[in-house]
């Protein structure tokens, strides 16, 4: 049998520390983590309409109105 | 959102919704790392619906009124696509009166509890219901006994025991 596949350190290291950044993403306020949708949905609605797919970007208090809305 | 929130607090105060709770992925983002989504789903108690007809018609009659128009399944509320989904079994029903009482900014609303969330997604039984049960295993404050008793209540402790990672 062959032995099972180690991961470099540094490919470990790079893991955790995006574990990491996800568990602090998760205890953000409430309304930190709406803005963060919003801006996630920015990025994703100029991909989404080029596949066909109608979105719309969420008109959040405080935010500049997104190019294309 | 805030602006939102006030207007489904108002429909609420109004008496055109029974009782509303923030769930699908928003209501897990409460919870877990930000979630891609374009919809806010809205579960709704509707007045009058328990064991008679669920129609959303009264509720897109009082939104049209107040100028906020339907856009596909969803209405566009001050900027944001509302998906409202009216209790349609009895977990979701037990999910809206348990649901959290939170403040988004300065206004009140309600979130459905991490382990309603999780029994939904499960009861739903999507792809994406998958992997938002293991984002909740693994970031969402669970309280275990408490999930398994909602998982018993509601017969999904066999689909549990295969979904569990």
């Amino acid at each position: 049998m062959e032995a099972m596949e180690t991961l470099n350190p540094e490919i470990e290291r790079l893991l955790a520390a995006k574990e990491a950044r996800r568990r602090r993403l998760a205890a953000l306020p409430f309304p930190e983590k709406v803005r963060a949708v919003v801006q996630l949905q920015i990025m994703a609605a100029p991909i989404l309409r080029a596949r066909g797919k109608i979105v719309r970007v969420w008109r959040l208090e405080g935010l500049a109105k997104p190019a294309g809305e | 959102m805030e602006k939102t929130l006030q207007i489904l607090n108002a429909l609420e105060h109004d008496g055109v919704l029974g009782r509303y709770a923030i769930g699908g992925a928003m209501g897990a983002t409460f919870y877990v790392e930000p979630l891609l989504t374009f919809d806010l789903d809205i579960f709704v108690l509707l007045p009058g619906a328990a064991g008679g007809l669920l129609t959303l018609a009264p509720l897109y009659e009082a939104l049209r009124a107040r100028g906020f128009a339907e856009e596909d399944e969803c209405v566009n509320i001050e900027g944001v696509p509302v998906q409202f989904l009216p209790a349609y079994n009895a977990l979701v029903e037990e999910a809206l009166s348990e649901a959290r009482e939170t403040l988004y900014e300065q206004t009140p609303t309600r979130v459905l509890r991490p382990e309603h969330l999780l029994a939904i997604a499960l009861q739903t039984g999507r792809d994406k219901d998958r992997q938002r049960v293991r984002l909740l295993l693994e970031q969402a404050p669970l309280d275990h006994d408490y999930l398994s008793a909602v998982l018993a209540r509601h017969g999904l402790k066999t689909q549990w025991k295969q979904w569990k990672p």
